[in-house]
């Protein structure tokens, strides 16, 4: 994707949270065409604080509640993107846009295509990654892969809240089309200390340390997992990672990713979803078909594993990759040796986590 | 061109409808339209009725047999039938075919091949109207078999909750391909409607595109006025297949005298005069329409991925 975006922004710790809820307010005082839809967006907690007190400040007709009908309701921020209003859609679960997945696929995505380019859906649809403690099979799916091998969507999952305001500000000002983004629950009460300046453009794959050892490519808060990993194996080890947030999937940016793994010869890749047709999958391919030669080792990936999210926390510490199947893995793919490494603490996050909702 | 009377201006409307659909069942069989057809033959009136005092800023989606809405909505015949060839003049490029009818310029915003898909952006559409003040009427068209569709049953809540400035025409043919309504529906249609809380209206008589535009244009200055919405049932009947061109009252799905009763009752067979009097000129802007298309050169490689976002 070619853009001429060009914002710096710096923040000085930010919540993933207060991000969300400053981009909708940004968006909704910017535009007057600008709505927000979605089950429970006016109620007292907001979408989870995302959308807390926008309903009073900018009024009921632009964020309000809807009916129970995800396909309906897709179908109608499709048809007001059609007639001049910028819709943003929550999903309080993501497991719940498998309902709008005819609007999603069949409509919004080939809406410009399918008419002969006459058309735009700008529209940004919202999906929360529910994982945390006990959310079982339905309330806890990362199903980026379901959406980014549909050309015509534009798939991200922004990782921290730089990636938020930036990403967020774009698709409301400047993207012609339907956006999916992933928000993974758990990031909504971590705090981000950024004072990067970037002038990418916001939708791209950014290098987020550089590295000589290994790349990491990450998507959403396997970002963090990588970071600390990083931390972990240089401390203890003195080994280098590169980490690629990935942030697009739709839409990766192939040459970053090439040229890092042209660099380190070395590639592994930390998605939140299934593996099987998934992220690593993808890029994987995209390796094998450029220039196979590259790589020095054969990939290493890390997701959830092959079944349906348990919900019982014995089972569940064993679907989701821990730090700790993480650095031992990531070690061995650098060094070729086993490392047991003395780091098996959960994220900041997940401690952070109270349930149920 | 000028006519006389509110029903010659209706008759001419339907006439050329039906004459643009004959000479694409014409041209089929040549597989110089390689796009499948949904032939809206024995319902113009329906489509030309709802058009008519709509303005060219009031906007309609309807669904894959979508020839007549594009043409009574205003559509350009030489980019539907370039479109229909694949061509490049076409409304969408060649992209869309028969089935993805659309031109923004005269507020025909989409039609697709998944029923009772458009209802919800009709809804959407019009939410849009209401909330950006533009005055606009939403017309959304369906078939009875879109009714079965939790979409529909959706759209129309939606609708009605907020209130909003949209026409719902469910165009009944009784048809879902090859299964009878009564084998699919234990409700009626305008009556399982209006416990929606929607002022709903029931027009048996599909063929009298007279009586139709008379009652949309009630319709629609209300559904303008006051912004609420309007569901209307008109009954019709489809005289070719459900796809592609043949007469199928061979096939024991239907009957040859419900065909008949209804052709007994159609202007376009009943009215000869008129139609004699309209043939030759809408032939010759057939003829022409037809051969814009045929000269219209195909899309170059480059489109193939071009639109994609």
């Amino acid at each position: 994707m070619v853009s001429i975006y060009s914002k710096p922004v710096t923040i000085k710790s930010l919540s993933y949270r207060n991000a969300l809820l400053q981009s909708m307010s940004n968006a909704l005082s910017q535009h007057s065409h600008v709505i927000i839809m979605g089950q429970g967006v006016d109620d007292h907690k907001g979408t989870f604080g995302s959308t807390l007190g926008l309903a009073e400040k900018y009024g009921k007709m632009r964020v309000f509640d809807i009916p129970l009908s995800e396909e309906g309701n897709t179908g109608m921020a499709v048809g007001a993107a059609l007639n001049g209003v910028y819709p943003i859609q929550t999903h309080i679960r993501t497991d719940f846009s498998l309902l709008a997945m005819s609007q999603i696929v069949n409509m919004a995505a080939k809406y410009k295509y399918m008419y002969g380019g006459h058309f735009n859906v700008p529209m940004l649809i919202r999906l929360i990654i529910g994982r945390s403690w006990g959310q079982g099979a339905q309330h806890s799916q990362s199903l980026q892969s379901l959406f980014a091998h549909i050309p015509g969507l534009q798939v991200i999952m922004p990782s921290n809240a730089y990636s938020i305001m930036s990403s967020y500000d774009y698709a409301v000002n400047h993207y012609k089309g339907p956006v999916i983004s992933f928000e993974h629950r758990i990031l909504y009460d971590i705090e981000f200390n950024e004072n990067v300046v970037y002038d990418a453009d916001p939708f791209n794959s950014k290098k987020v340390r550089e590295g000589s050892d290994v790349t990491i490519v990450a998507t959403s808060i396997m970002v963090i997992e990588a970071l600390r990993a990083a931390d972990y194996v240089q401390k203890t080890l003195n080994l280098n990672c590169e980490i690629i947030d990935l942030h697009s999937v739709s839409h990766m940016d192939k040459k970053l990713i090439l040229d890092s793994v042209k660099k380190t010869g070395k590639l592994f890749v930390a998605d939140t979803s299934w593996q099987a047709y998934g992220v690593a999958a993808e890029i994987s391919r995209l390796i094998c078909e450029e220039d196979p030669s590259i790589l020095k080792a054969a990939v290493v990936s890390i997701g959830m594993q092959p079944a349906p999210c348990p919900t019982t926390q014995s089972l569940e510490k064993l679907f989701y990759p821990s730090i700790y199947d993480f650095i031992s893995k990531l070690t061995f793919l650098i060094t070729g040796k086993t490392h047991i490494p003395d780091e098996n603490k959960i994220s900041e996050g997940y401690k952070k986590f109270k349930g149920p909702f | 061109m000028n006519f006389n009377s509110n029903y010659e201006e209706l008759f001419y409307q339907s006439l050329r409808i039906r004459m643009i659909e004959e000479k694409i069942a014409e041209i089929y069989p040549t597989d110089k339209i390689q796009s499948p057809v949904h032939l809206s033959i024995g319902q113009e009136a329906v489509a030309v009725g709802v058009c008519h005092h709509l303005k060219k800023t009031d906007l309609i989606y309807s669904s894959y047999r979508s020839h007549a809405y594009f043409l009574a909505k205003g559509g350009d015949l030489k980019a539907m039938l370039a479109e229909l060839f694949g061509k490049y003049d076409g409304s969408g490029k060649g992209k869309a075919g028969s089935m993805h009818l659309a031109d923004k310029s005269i507020g025909m915003m989409g039609s697709s091949a998944i029923v009772a898909s458009t209802i919800s952006h009709g809804v959407g559409s019009a939410f849009a109207s209401k909330l950006l003040k533009k005055e606009q009427v939403v017309v959304t068209t369906f078939g009875d078999g879109a009714t079965e569709e939790g979409s529909y049953h959706e759209s129309l809540n939606l609708a009605s909750v907020f209130s909003l400035p949209v026409i719902f025409i469910c165009e009944n043919n009784g048809l879902a391909i090859h299964s009878n309504e009564s084998q699919r529906h234990a409700y009626t249609i305008h009556q399982h409607a209006a416990s929606y809380n929607i002022k709903t209206t029931y027009i048996k008589e599909g063929y009298d595109f007279e009586l139709i535009a008379d009652a949309m244009y009630n319709i629609i200055q209300d559904v303008r006025e006051n912004k609420r919405p309007h569901f209307v049932e008109i009954k019709t009947y489809r005289y070719r297949e459900h796809v592609g061109i043949a007469d199928d009252h061979n096939v024991p799905y239907r009957s040859q005298n419900e065909y008949e009763t209804w052709k007994k009752m159609d202007p376009l067979i009943l009215d000869q005069k008129m139609v004699t009097a309209f043939k030759s000129e809408i032939s010759r802007e057939i003829d022409a329409a037809v051969e814009f298309a045929e000269l219209s050169p195909y899309p170059p490689a480059s489109e193939l991925l071009n639109d994609v976002y």
